[in-house]
Formats: C-alpha cells, structure tokens, sequence
C-alpha cells in the first residue's frame, strides 16, 4: 500500500521496478505512455495469474569454496522462483533435505555437496516423492567472470533450449523434465519480469551435459554469453527424491577418486618408489629402475 | 553366479576356493571339459550398471505437469545450418576438446532455439524487446558492467598499441634500407666520377663527358689518337684490374689470387694459352693485339700519349 501511495507522486514515465507494486506482464510498452494522463492503483502483479507454483529450493552443505558459493549466488539471481536456506551440516542424512524443503514449501530442490574441497556434486531433485539425480559438477565459471560481457533483466522468464539427444534416450527424457520444471521460470511470477532475453542451452556433448546462459540481442538471434557455465557428468538417477531405488547409473561415469588414483599409479610407473615409510628399518635398498645388469658386464 | 576364470600360471588347489560345488560336480565339471587345470578363481563380476527404462519412462509420465508450452518456454531442436561451416549431421563430429567448436556449436543451439522460439512468443503476445525506458534492476550491477567494459577497453588499446609498434618499426627498417641504398648509390657515383676524372689525368680517354650527368660506357670514338693501342688503351685483363682495384690507394694483396680467381677458368682459352690460335705464324699474321709490349715500349707510349 505505501509503495503505491509513493507512487502516486512520481512521475510514471520511468517505472522503475522492484519485487512488488509494478505494472504488470502483458502490455508494459503502452503503461508508459497513458500513465500521464490519469493515474490508477497498478494491480499486484500476478492479477491472479500466476498459477505455476513451483519453488526451487537452493542451497549447500558445508566446506564448499568461493566459486561453488558464487555459483549459488549467481542461481538464486537468476531465479526468482528460488529460495534460499542455511547450509546443511554434513553429518544428517540426505532425506533430511526433504523435510527442510516441505518447511519451505519448496517442491524442487538443487542442493550443492562439497566433498573434500574439491569436488562438487550438485543433486536435482523434486521433492515429496519424484526421482532426483546426483551430478559431479566441473568446469565452473561464474556471472562475475569478465570474459562473460552479455547482462539480462533479474528475474526475467529463461528460454531453454535442448539438444535433440535428450529425446532420444529414457533417462535423457526424465533429466530435460527436471530441468524444464526447475530451470524455467513461472509466468506472472511476482518477482519475475515479463520479458524473454536470455536463453539457457543444455547440450549433450562427451557424455555429460553443458550449460550456458546467453542474452538475446537482437531479434535476429545474435547472442552473447551472460553466464555462468558449468558441466554436469550425471552418476545416477534415484526413484525416490535423495534415496529410493536407482534407475540409472552412468557407464561413462569415472568418480574423481578413481581418476587420481589411475594417474598416481600411472606416474608411479616412471619413478623408481623413493617412498620408504620412515618407521620401517631398512632391509634393503630399493633397486633403482634402469639399472638391469651390473656395471661391469658390457653387452 | 561366479564366474570361473584360471590364471596362466598353474597353482596348486582348487578345491578350497568354492564350497559351494561339491566335489563331485566338480569332478563332473572337469571330465565335460568346462574346467581347465590350473588355479580357479572366482572373478568378482562387473558391477551391471542399472538402467531401468521401464521404471525411468514410468517416474517420467508420473513427473510431467500438463502446463502449456508458455510456462515452459522450452524447445528442443539441432543447430542453426550454417552455409560456411560443415552441415549440422557432422555435428556427433564436434570434438568436445577443441573449445572453438564446441563453443560455437553451443552458440548455433542456442540461435536454432531462439529463432523457433520467437515467432511463438509474438503470437502468444509475450514481449521480447526492452523498451528503452524502461529500467529495471540487471543480473549483473552497473558496476560490474562497467569492470567488464574496461578490460575489453585496456584489451583493445594494448593492442592497438602492439599494432602501431609493430608498423612503427616495420617502417623504421624499410626507411633505414632505403637510406642505406641511397648512400650506396651515392658512393658509387662519386667512385666512378673519380675513376673517370683519373683517367682523363692520365691520358687514357680525352673525352670530358664524366662532367656531364650521363655516364654512358665509352663509345668507339675513332678521332684523336693516332694509335690504335691507345684507342684499346690497355688489354681487356688490365682494364678489368683497373677497374675493380681502381688506381692509387691500392691495398696490399687486393691484386693477388683469390680462391674463386683462382679456381676461375672460364677465361681460359687454350688455343692462347699453347700460343696456337689461328692468325699466328702459321698463316704469317701478328697477333699484335695480344701480344703486350716490354716495359721500356710501354712507358713510351705512355709519355707519346701525354
């Protein structure tokens, strides 16, 4: 009520817009201009439209570092239908989350997990009772990056754009669901604005699935990236949200621990084991890797 | 169910790694052939990595929400075809390593998307275009955008700067090769105009045409001297010393032998050389001309000449 009391006094030609008291969606090129003439309370925004109620919870357990934080950040800006929580600790159980997000009254969930400081994995999830999926995140540049030059309204609705192959393959399909009903802002949502320009495109390439965020320039599709981008190499799909039987595991998938133990073991091929245990008494030298014969002994 | 596999070397007892089998069927079991000799072991089996279509088609048609495509805004399609690049069906090509690519392949989905998807919203009446007056709060703040304007600012002047050095210093070498051209020529000129004047010092060409601006090479001028020898003035060997050492300031070996003059034979003639050209004795002419005079007739004939 204040806000439109405030209103009343200031020149409409410029509406500035904020979460609430704003013209709404349909025709905001003419509100401007019939706004000097007379002058009427603007209705709530949503004039009872907004039907879509979907709420994206958004949040993190503890020990994540400056980038997942600001990717956290960047997301919750650029959903409006998102909330925010505290971070988990990580000694509760997953199923915990459901009941945090009922608090909310959420019915979707992005929920980040650092594991050792350095690999992130970001879960998906809808929430009382649908599948969730478990991703590993890698390759993550955020909105402040500034080789990323593009800029779009805050909150404004998203296009998403697929690759074909998420039609082609059952789980590809029940991931572009989750991602549709996540990513994709609710029409007359009252933190939203009403224009399309900026898309999202998630594209199957090397097995795992690209994201990126690029802002409509003109109406003849010239693009600039907006950010941020990340990858996501999915490991497996739940029936159950953060539990439940799984229904799919992803052959390509090589988790990261996997991956420093082949490559300690593959350097570990080159160097002669210099490693003795300090404790253990000295039996016998190690044999020097390269020296096959004795000195002496010429071919 | 274990597999059975054998490793290569032979091991001692297998009975003892499945109790599960008796030793009959074991017995059995060898006598069809199915067991080899050697150590059996039970192979852990590959972990089958579950894939329930069935339950992932079900959980799908369970999760999907009957919403109109304009809550959604989503669309799904291949690439923008680009007439300069390859066609779209190489697209399983784009090798997710090259960067370029893959990016650019990013960029065409996005493109394909936004133009199915555009022409949609204008029907639905959904508005696409900021109007220029209209302000709102951006994702990213005015101060950040102005961060980003200025390093693609110091970006471009760092390297127009680079350009302008380089073409600075492109320019400066071509100058100094052209100065250094001059400078040779000039030398040249002036070489040759002292040659000429010396010449003329010494009696060999009357003509005074070294003070006149064109240097043509001396014509066959027929007035002026009474002998013939003065006319060649000294043989072609001596004309060419002459000329490449110059007269007067000669340096000490610069008349001697080198190894190219030395292994230089074109100039040898041979029929010279054993003195049995045609013109000699043999058919009475003198070779006058290649007979060059002692020493005594050569200074008359200079002092004559004066």
């Amino acid at each position: 009520m204040a806000a439109a009391k405030r209103k009343r006094d200031a020149p409409a030609a410029r509406p500035k817009k904020r979460a609430k008291g704003v013209p709404s969606a349909p025709e905001p090129g003419a509100e401007p201009g019939p706004a000097g003439a007379e002058y009427s309370i603007p209705p709530p925004v949503s004039q009872g439209k907004w039907k879509n109620k979907e709420r994206v919870l958004i949040f993190s357990s503890r020990g994540i570092n400056f980038r997942t934080r600001h990717l956290m950040q960047d997301l919750r800006t650029l959903m409006p239908h998102s909330k925010a929580d505290t971070k988990m600790d990580r000694k509760d159980q997953l199923f915990v989350i459901n009941e945090v997000c009922e608090m909310k009254n959420c019915n979707k969930c992005i929920f980040f997990e650092a594991k050792k400081k350095q690999d992130l994995y970001m879960w998906l999830s809808n929430t009382p009772q649908g599948p969730s999926a478990k991703f590993l995140v890698q390759n993550v540049h955020t909105l402040a990056e500034l080789k990323m030059t593009g800029n779009c309204l805050r909150g404004s609705r998203p296009l998403l754009s697929f690759d074909p192959t998420f039609d082609k393959e059952p789980h590809y399909a029940l991931l572009k669901e989750l991602f549709i009903q996540i990513f994709s802002t609710p029409q007359y949502h009252p933190k939203s604005q009403p224009f399309v320009d900026h898309v999202f495109t998630f594209t199957i390439t090397d097995e795992r699935i690209w994201f990126r965020n690029y802002q409509i320039i003109e109406e003849d599709a010239s693009l600039v990236e907006i950010g941020p981008r990340f990858v996501l190499n999915l490991i497996k799909i739940f029936q159950g949200s953060f539990g439940g039987p799984t229904l799919y595991e992803n052959p390509h998938y090589q988790s990261p621990n996997m991956v420093s133990s082949f490559v300690f073991v593959f350097l570990s091929w080159f160097k002669p084991s210099q490693q003795l245990s300090t404790t253990q008494p000295l039996t016998h030298f190690p044999h020097p890797v390269g020296w096959g014969r004795k000195s002496g002994k010429k071919k | 169910m274990a597999r059975r596999g054998s490793l290569s070397d032979s091991g001692s007892d297998s009975g003892s790694e499945d109790s599960s089998l008796s030793d009959s069927e074991l017995q059995e079991a060898f006598s069809r052939g199915a067991l080899k000799p050697g150590l059996n072991v039970v192979l852990e089996e590959r972990p089958k990595r579950r894939n329930d279509a069935d339950g992932l088609r079900q959980c799908l048609s369970e999760l999907k929400q009957q919403l109109a495509w304009v809550e959604r805004l989503d669309v799904t399609s291949g690439q923008v075809v680009d007439p300069a690049s390859q066609s779209a069906s190489s697209k399983d090509a784009v090798d997710p390593e090259n960067d370029f690519q893959r990016e650019m392949s990013f960029y065409r989905q996005a493109q394909a998307a936004v133009l199915e998807a555009l022409p949609r919203l204008r029907k639905l009446q959904i508005p696409t275009r900021r109007p220029d007056d209209y302000f709102a709060e951006m994702a990213k703040s005015d101060q950040q955008m102005q961060k980003i304007r200025q390093k693609l600012k110091s970006k471009q002047e760092a390297m127009e700067r680079s350009e302008r050095a380089k073409q600075l210093r492109a320019m400066r070498k071509y100058g100094k090769k052209v100065q250094t051209e001059i400078l040779q020529r000039r030398q040249k000129e002036k070489k040759n105009m002292l040659n000429a004047v010396k010449k003329y010092q010494k009696g060999l060409s009357d003509k005074l045409d070294f003070l006149d601006e064109e240097q043509t090479s001396s014509q066959g001028n027929k007035n002026g001297s009474a002998s013939q020898r003065i006319k060649k003035g000294p043989n072609a060997k001596r004309r060419y010393k002459n000329q490449k050492f110059g007269f007067g300031g000669k340096k000490k070996g610069s008349k001697w032998n080198t190894k190219e003059s030395f292994n230089d034979v074109s100039s040898f003639r041979s029929k010279v050389a054993h003195n049995k050209g045609p013109g000699k004795s043999g058919k009475g002419g003198k070779k006058a001309l290649n007979k060059r005079p002692g020493k005594r007739a050569r200074q008359k004939m200079k002092s004559r000449a004066r």
